[in-house]
């Protein structure tokens, strides 16, 4: 019987020229309005790799299947990622935001990447040099930079004018900022005088979650959070004094709201862009793509968005000073244990081309990771990209430390302890060394 | 003697067949509840102090054994006294004010009212309890909004005249907790004091109004004493479940402002999945445990409950 079943299989196998063999690679994403694409183009990439796979007379066919997290921020969604991973269901391939990948290396979930960039300079040799630093950890490269965007000031230049502000005062904030001309207090001075003067209720708003935006004024008072010798994490308690004092001032003036953080995000949103009720909103620029033209229909054409509409960096501290921005990569990455490590990479190879990336790019305003990507004309037609592209020179990234998102968590509650006037700036300050000594491993305070 | 006794001795002196029927029906009284306390008390607390004595972080590995947790809670932990003292307040309070006072004034004034509109109220009553937590919460959010369009603002602000909106969860989180829990746990003692109050013999109500006595002396005289086992079970029942119930405030506030309204089993949460540090949330809960174990047995003293499972001394036919 045996015998006869195997001689059916055999016949079946040599009447068949090729039986395709499916590989399924599982790739894990976080639902995010902000960026359908990252998980599409990996989809989109398999039939390119399929027929790569193809025409190599390989028998082998890639199947992406997502699965899609329904965490509300990337924070919650890597602690969730690491449960998943710890208890060993894993997926094949995740996207993550760039901080948490040293997190995932350190427990020896996530693939080295080395040797495979180096084999397949067709997919990954043109990406920017700088975005790479998004992806690495101390022996390696563990990430591939899916895209990156720019953090900022945006502006309501409508309640400017109505608070007395000139028009040449108002176009010549970005370029004065970028010179250093313009300080954190001013900011808070026209925010004020808006308060003051207009009808808005709120001078400025910020994300009312954890997150990185808020981290910009941490580095504009020159927190930089590692130890550039050692990598560890560092924390400097009179500068953290200072950041968390501009909150604190900024409170005082009845500038930001005390309750911004417990505010709804679209409630948010519609303050700044739909009721002219705040002065300015820290947040990015792919907010633009996502929400501001779609939802609340600020107009999509250059001209009439900054008739009305403008952004600058995080203002220096100081006269003088240097202004920040801040990129927050995307990344793809690869686990570990993935059966087919060759094909993953081949296909996050093929999802970072050219055409893909500029999708994601020109449809959620997020800056694309090749520099071929600027002759595309449907990127050079996007001039939000071109517009943030200016901030890139004083970007900065947030640290790949793998503690850092638990010490932006307890930042975060700093500053909610600020803004409800439970901490003072400098309490603030000794709250978040008190807690990061107590709950993180090798943090170096000064 | 009593017929209790004679059945006692029946049984003890019984033939096997009796002593079988007695064993089935340990087995079919008494065994879902073992089983169910083993299942998701007696497993889960061992499961818990195993874990406590671990290094488990985010990714759920255990890579040994320490008792770093520990050291940690009685040296390096600054925000637990402060925690441990807001939940004694936030037990309590809603305790005193809600699930007992306010419940026991709810189940007498319904039932001092005609039958109709005591039900009706009770089941007003009952509606926060009945709604899903999380759709109970979103009214909250709608409620203490602290725009204009808050429907406490609205109030305030249209009928009281109030000049500027107020914004109840940043000036004062923690009586709003209480307030949403009470409105919820006030409806438990509600029922069970309703129930008792009706059991009480309609005869000693008459007897004591031919006697002469008022409302109030009839509550003191009469209805209050015969609360007395009901009013300590919902005491030591409510004060565990408040000890550790905590969604309604991860909802309503996310244990904020800052750790304000962060009581002692949400800090454990917050402690354990918000940074993931599974086995310091682990050792922080065997506190609450042991809490929890204190409490009822202090109350069990307190109220002398032992007193109630008495068997009766009067005969049931």
């Amino acid at each position: 019987m045996n015998r006869i079943l195997v001689a059916l299989a055999g016949a079946t196998l040599l009447a068949t020229p090729v039986l395709a063999e499916d590989v399924t690679l599982e790739l894990w994403s976080r639902q995010d309005t902000s960026g359908p694409l990252r998980p599409g183009n990996v989809v989109k990439a398999a039939e390119r790799l399929n027929a790569e796979l193809e025409a190599e007379g390989s028998d082998k066919r890639v199947i992406v299947e997502v699965r899609e997290s329904p965490a509300p921020g990337f924070d919650e969604d890597a602690l969730q990622l690491l449960r998943v991973f710890g208890i060993g269901e894993g997926p094949d391939m995740f996207i993550q935001a760039h901080e948490w990948i040293c997190a995932f290396q350190q427990d020896g979930f996530v693939l080295k990447l080395d040797d495979y960039l180096a084999k397949y300079p067709e997919h990954f040799g043109t990406i920017f040099p700088s975005l790479w630093e998004s992806g690495k950890c101390p022996d390696g490269t563990y990430a591939i930079p899916q895209d990156a965007e720019a953090r900022m000031f945006f502006y309501n230049k409508k309640l400017l004018r109505e608070a007395g502000y000139d028009d040449a005062f108002i176009e010549a904030m970005p370029e004065r900022t970028m010179s250093g001309d313009l300080t954190m207090d001013e900011v808070v001075e026209i925010a004020k005088s808006v308060v003051d003067k207009t009808d808005a209720e709120y001078g400025i708003l910020h994300r009312p979650s954890k997150g990185p935006d808020y981290l910009m004024v941490f580095q504009t008072y020159g927190n930089d959070f590692v130890d550039p010798a050692t990598g560890e994490l560092l924390l400097e308690r009179d500068k953290l004094a200072e950041a968390f004092g501009w909150f604190e001032k900024a409170v005082a003036d009845g500038v930001i709201p005390a309750n911004n953080t417990s505010m709804e995000w679209d409630a948010i949103r519609a303050e700044f862009y739909a009721e002219d009720n705040a002065a300015f909103w820290m947040y990015g620029i792919w907010d633009l793509g996502s929400r501001a033209f779609p939802t609340y229909g600020l107009p999509e054409d250059e001209e009439a968005f900054f008739k009305d509409w403008g952004w600058i960096a995080m203002p220096a501290a100081a006269k003088g000073g240097k202004p920040s921005s801040l990129t927050h990569p995307v990344i793809y990455a690869i686990a570990a244990d993935t059966a087919e490590p060759e094909l993953a990479v081949r296909l996050l190879g093929h999802a970072s081309a050219v055409d893909l990336n500029t999708d994601h790019a020109v449809t959620t305003t997020h800056l694309g990771i090749k520099p071929e990507q600027l002759d595309d004309p449907r990127y050079a037609a996007a001039w939000p990209l071109a517009r943030a592209t200016e901030l890139l020179e004083v970007t900065k990234f947030l640290p790949n430390n793998p503690q850092f998102g638990d010490l932006n968590g307890i930042i975060y509650t700093a500053m909610q302890g600020v803004e409800t006037g439970r901490l003072s700036a400098e309490e603030a300050a000794d709250f978040v060394i008190d807690e990061a000594e107590a709950t993180l491993d090798n943090v170096m305070v000064k | 003697m009593s017929a209790i006794a004679d059945d006692l001795r029946r049984e003890r002196a019984g033939p096997g067949r009796q002593r079988n029927r007695r064993r089935a029906n340990f087995v079919i009284f008494l065994g879902p509840a073992i089983v169910l306390t083993i299942l998701f008390f007696v497993i889960p607390v061992i499961i818990d102090v195993v874990v406590s004595f671990t290094d488990m972080g985010r990714s759920l590995q255990i890579t040994g054994f320490t008792t770093e947790q520990y050291e940690k809670i009685f040296g390096g932990d600054r925000r637990l006294v402060q925690v441990i003292g807001l939940t004694l307040l936030y037990v309590f309070a809603t305790l005193a004010i809600f699930n007992l006072t306010f419940a026991l004034v709810l189940a007498l004034v319904t039932t001092a009212t005609n039958r109709m509109t005591g039900n009706f109220f009770r089941g007003v009553w009952l509606l926060p309890r009945m709604s899903p937590s999380v759709l109970y919460i979103l009214l909250w959010v709608w409620v203490i909004n602290p725009s204009e369009f808050g429907l406490l603002n609205q109030i305030l602000m249209s009928v009281l005249g109030l000049e500027t909106p107020i914004d109840p969860l940043n000036e004062a989180p923690v009586m709003l907790i209480i307030i949403a829990n009470g409105f919820i746990g006030a409806s438990m003692g509600m029922i069970i004091f309703t129930s008792a109050i009706r059991a009480i013999p309609e005869h000693l109500f008459h007897a004591a109004r031919v006697d002469g006595a008022g409302s109030m002396a009839i509550i003191r005289h009469i209805t209050l004493p015969a609360l007395r086992w009901p009013i300590s079970f919902v005491t030591i029942y409510q004060t565990l479940s408040l000890l550790v119930s905590f969604e309604y405030i991860l909802l309503l506030t996310e244990g904020g402002p800052f750790y304000d309204t962060t009581v002692y089993a949400l800090y454990i949460f917050r402690r354990a999945f918000d940074t993931g540090q599974y086995a310091y949330g682990a050792a922080l809960a065997v506190f609450i445990i042991a809490l929890g174990v204190f409490f009822a047995l202090l109350g069990w003293r307190f109220f002398d409950m032992q007193k109630l499972l008495q068997r009766p001394r009067i005969e049931v036919q």
